[in-house]
């Protein structure tokens, strides 16, 4: 078994920890865990794409996944799932995406509007065995006035639909160690996304 | 605790990290590290468990001084470990070719990170295998952080038994990357040294150098004769006639794996783990029987010479393959491996990656660009903003490495260069030297301690014309990770200690000094202008947290960051809040391009700095009601 997961975002919105927390998930499975992790310059509001690989040691060797080859591209930005597109393929490829636009401030200077969801996932499409879009930041906004516990809500909704092969069990005991305050918040977050992605 | 879990256990790690758990397991006793990346995360977990376990831990103030610290603990006996990025091997290099002749007594590595593609935003793409033949050390290469842990502690082992510091070399794929890793046994930690001063080691003077020249020469020889095949190792698989080799290192080990995977190629694969000195060994005995090899690795042919050095003598007739197929610059991945195994090896993976980047392109075609920028909040974003009203963006802007090379972005456009650290100094010197320009330099605080200093002091001496130097003091060395430096006041062991203030530096070295604070645009311009109608050595130190740091710290306390909002009946959406101010937590909102936009401000990511409320001409930025 080997399972590809691109989860990609803008930098400073929780993007690694949420790498971090589905990799301790993975690896509590008893899996063998491989990917990348940029730091540095590109956590400054550039894109910033995670890999994470894991399954049997036997078929993972490169820290990335080959391109057109991913199982799973999860995007905390609608916009960087569609710059995720090189990675994807239509007949493998689902994709999770939530609805926060986090427009570039290049996008104001040289006046490029914001595309709207049916844009992005028309762009999408063509790469997409499937997609499912998550309102998770406009939930966590609601339910705890800050959107960053949409992210750990996003991973929920994978989970329970299907889309990310780890339990769910797992993955709360990786939200709840990582997670040494606002446990609570966060624990609940992700019940709230196991919720929206059983709907 | 995470790195320091008991042997044989089995932990996701960060390559750094696992360089981090090497260098406790082989019971290293000193750490000096000026942080870099991509190599930050060696020193930032060996700070982290520096109170758990007994090695002495510092950041020093700049590679020079931690190597030269490294190597005094490595001399009286205690190991020693200094990691850093490429270019802090530039800085070291003064110390480390000397020490090299000298040699040292206990095991000491020096730990690098290239970074081909320049993930870090490196001003080169720097080969560092290149040191090894330079300044006469050797070097180990893992692929992945299984190898990168293991290593770490082989390389202290070998630099002990040779005394000779050894180079462990990784590149951003290899620190950066995760692997499922497996703990071994952490040896005692050795902090107590004495230094015995033995002449033989450090007489380098007349035919002294000359002896220690051949005394180097004779251990790497050595060190090729005892090693040269013991660490390297050819994998052979599969039944086929072997008339084709692979000859690999560092990370392209594991892309090569996994595209023979994926290609079923069965091939010979030689498995270079020290790659320099080169065990001509080791390579003879692999090319002799072979018709062809592919050689894989990132950035210069630094083994495909080697190879085709010695095929000459052992097999003449050997196709050597490596940059006629693969690229010299950028970072290798499945994608650039894969054509080339193709190539050599007639296999098709049915995937055109060409083809399928283009129809990528395509899709993305269009969208808002996202470049690397100022965070909300961000001190230097106001003090740019200030030197942009009062000197404009047309002058000449002397640019140096930090957070504040951001600045190098629209709508600043503020950093006509980016050299090495403190190199804002003596290039604009040059400059003023030879023409009339108007100039100001920046300059960050880390990066004033690390090697602006020296610039300044030659500022002071030998131009009676300096112009307004700017230092964008934001208390932290923030860009690799916000590590503690001398101005901070704290060590890399968390004590706390008297900060340097750089003001008095500057104002001892003879400069007129001024402080502002970095979120009042008043006091800024007010001192900026002052400067700028005066003459001679001035310096202008720029105060203001990095806003992510006193994020963390409130939300730590339990203290609110009050956020602003735009009124909107007082907008009258002039832009400049997004336009000439540009930070990413304003919202310019259009539905259709050429419409009429909406101003907001996006509390999720607002970090209340309040200096938009400061530059806003309507005073339409308000702190939100009720914060």
């Amino acid at each position: 078994m080997k399972f590809d997961l691109l989860l990609t975002g803008v930098g400073g919105e929780g993007v690694l920890t949420t790498g971090v927390m589905i990799t301790k998930a993975a690896h509590e499975e008893g899996k063998y865990v491989r990917g990348v992790q940029l730091h540095g310059l590109s956590q400054r509001g550039g894109t910033i794409p995670t890999y994470i690989r894991f399954g049997d040691k036997e078929g993972i060797h490169s820290p990335a996944p080959m391109k057109a080859d991913v199982d799973l591209v999860m995007s905390f930005e609608p916009i960087e799932a569609v710059r995720a597109t090189e990675y994807a393929r239509k007949d493998k490829t689902n994709f999770v995406l939530n609805t926060y636009p986090y427009m570039p401030i290049y996008g104001n200077l040289e006046n490029v509007p914001y595309p709207d969801m049916d844009e992005i996932k028309k762009r999408i499409e063509p790469f997409a065995k499937d997609i499912k879009v998550f309102k998770t930041d406009k939930r966590a906004k609601k339910e705890f006035g800050d959107i960053i516990y949409g992210n750990v809500m996003l991973v929920g909704a994978a989970v329970s639909s299907g889309e990310l092969p780890l339990d769910k069990d797992t993955v709360r005991s990786a939200v709840e160690s990582m997670a040494p305050r606002n446990v609570e918040e966060n624990l609940k977050a992700f019940a709230l996304g196991l919720e929206m992605g059983r709907e | 605790m995470r790195c320091l879990e008991e042997a044989g256990e089995k932990v996701p790690m960060l390559g750094n990290e696992a360089i981090a758990r090497g260098a406790i397991e082989a019971g290293v006793g000193l750490v000096a590290s000026y942080p870099g990346t991509p190599s930050s995360e060696v020193p930032m977990t060996l700070s982290r468990l520096s109170d758990k376990l007994d090695y002495y831990f510092e950041y020093s103030s700049n590679e020079k001084v931690a190597f030269e610290t490294a190597a005094g603990a490595a001399w009286s006996g205690v190991r020693s470990i200094v990691p850093m990025k490429h270019f802090g091997l530039n800085v070291a290099a003064d110390s480390v070719s000397p020490v090299a002749y000298s040699g040292v007594k206990a095991g000491m590595v020096i730990m690098v990170a290239d970074d081909p593609k320049g993930w870090s935003s490196a001003q080169s793409e720097q080969d560092t295998r290149y040191y090894g033949e330079m300044c006469r050390l050797p070097i180990i290469e893992p692929a992945n952080p299984q190898e990168a842990r293991e290593l770490t502690e082989k390389a202290f082992d070998l630099s002990e038994e040779f005394e000779l510091p050894f180079i462990l070399r990784t590149t951003t794929k290899i620190s950066h990357s995760v692997e499922t890793v497996e703990l071994g046994e952490r040896k005692d930690i050795e902090t107590e040294g004495y230094f015995e001063g033995e002449e033989e080691m450090f007489d380098n003077v007349g035919p002294g150098l000359q002896r220690q020249h051949r005394k180097v020469d004779r251990k790497l020889e050595e060190i090729e004769e005892k090693y040269g095949e013991k660490l390297n190792r050819v994998e052979k698989s599969g039944t086929e006639k072997d008339e084709i080799g692979i000859i690999v290192s560092g990370v392209s080990y594991d892309y090569v794996k996994e595209a023979m995977q994926k290609l079923d190629i069965n091939a010979p694969l030689a498995k270079l783990v020290m790659t320099y000195p080169i065990s001509k060994k080791f390579i003879s005995n692999f090319i002799e029987d072979k018709e062809e090899v592919l050689v894989v690795e990132e950035l210069q042919p630094f083994v495909e010479k080697e190879v085709q050095r010695i095929a000459k003598d052992t097999n003449p007739e050997l196709k050597i393959h490596g940059k006629d197929l693969l690229p010299k610059d950028g970072e290798y991945n499945l994608e650039v491996i894969i054509p080339a195994l193709e190539e050599v090896f007639d296999k098709d993976i049915g995937i055109d990656f060409e083809e399928h980047e283009e129809k990528a392109k395509d899709a993305m075609e269009g969208l808002p660009p996202r470049k690397p920028v100022f965070c909300p909040g961000c001190p230097h974003r106001s003090t740019f903003y200030a030197l942009k009203k009062i000197y404009g963006k047309n002058i000449m802007y002397g640019g140096d490495v930090g957070c504040y090379a951001l600045g190098t972005f629209e709508p600043y456009d503020m950093q006509d260069f980016l050299i090495s650290m403190g190199a804002s100094l003596g290039l604009t010197h040059g400059v003023k030297k030879v023409s009339d320009q108007d100039v100001v330099v920046t300059v960050g605080d880390s990066t004033f301690f690390h090697n602006g200093m020296p610039g300044l002091a030659n500022y002071a001496y030998n131009d009676g014309e300096a112009p307004l130097i700017v230092v964008f003091d934001n208390r932290w060395t923030a860009m690799t990770g916000h590590q503690p430096h001398p101005g901070t006041g704290k060590t890399g062991m968390g004590e706390d200690v008297t900060p340097l203030k750089i003001e008095d530096i500057a104002e001892a070295m003879g400069a007129e000094v001024e402080i502002a604070n970095s979120f009042s645009q008043e006091e800024l311009e007010e001192k900026i202008k002052e400067l700028k109608q005066k003459d001679g050595l001035r310096v202008l130190v720029s105060k203001g947290e990095c806003r992510l740091v006193t994020k963390r710290r409130k939300k730590r306390e339990g203290k609110p960051i009050v956020k602003f909002q735009v009124e909107q009946d007082k907008c009258t959406k002039c832009g400049i809040c997004t336009e000439e101010f540009a930070c990413p937590a304003i919202k310019e909102e259009r539905k259709q391009k050429g419409e009429e936009p909406k101003y907001t401000i996006d509390p999720d990511i607002c970090l209340g700095c309040s200096v938009c409320s400061q530059v806003c001409p309507q005073g339409a930025i308000k702190p939100r009601k009720g914060e």
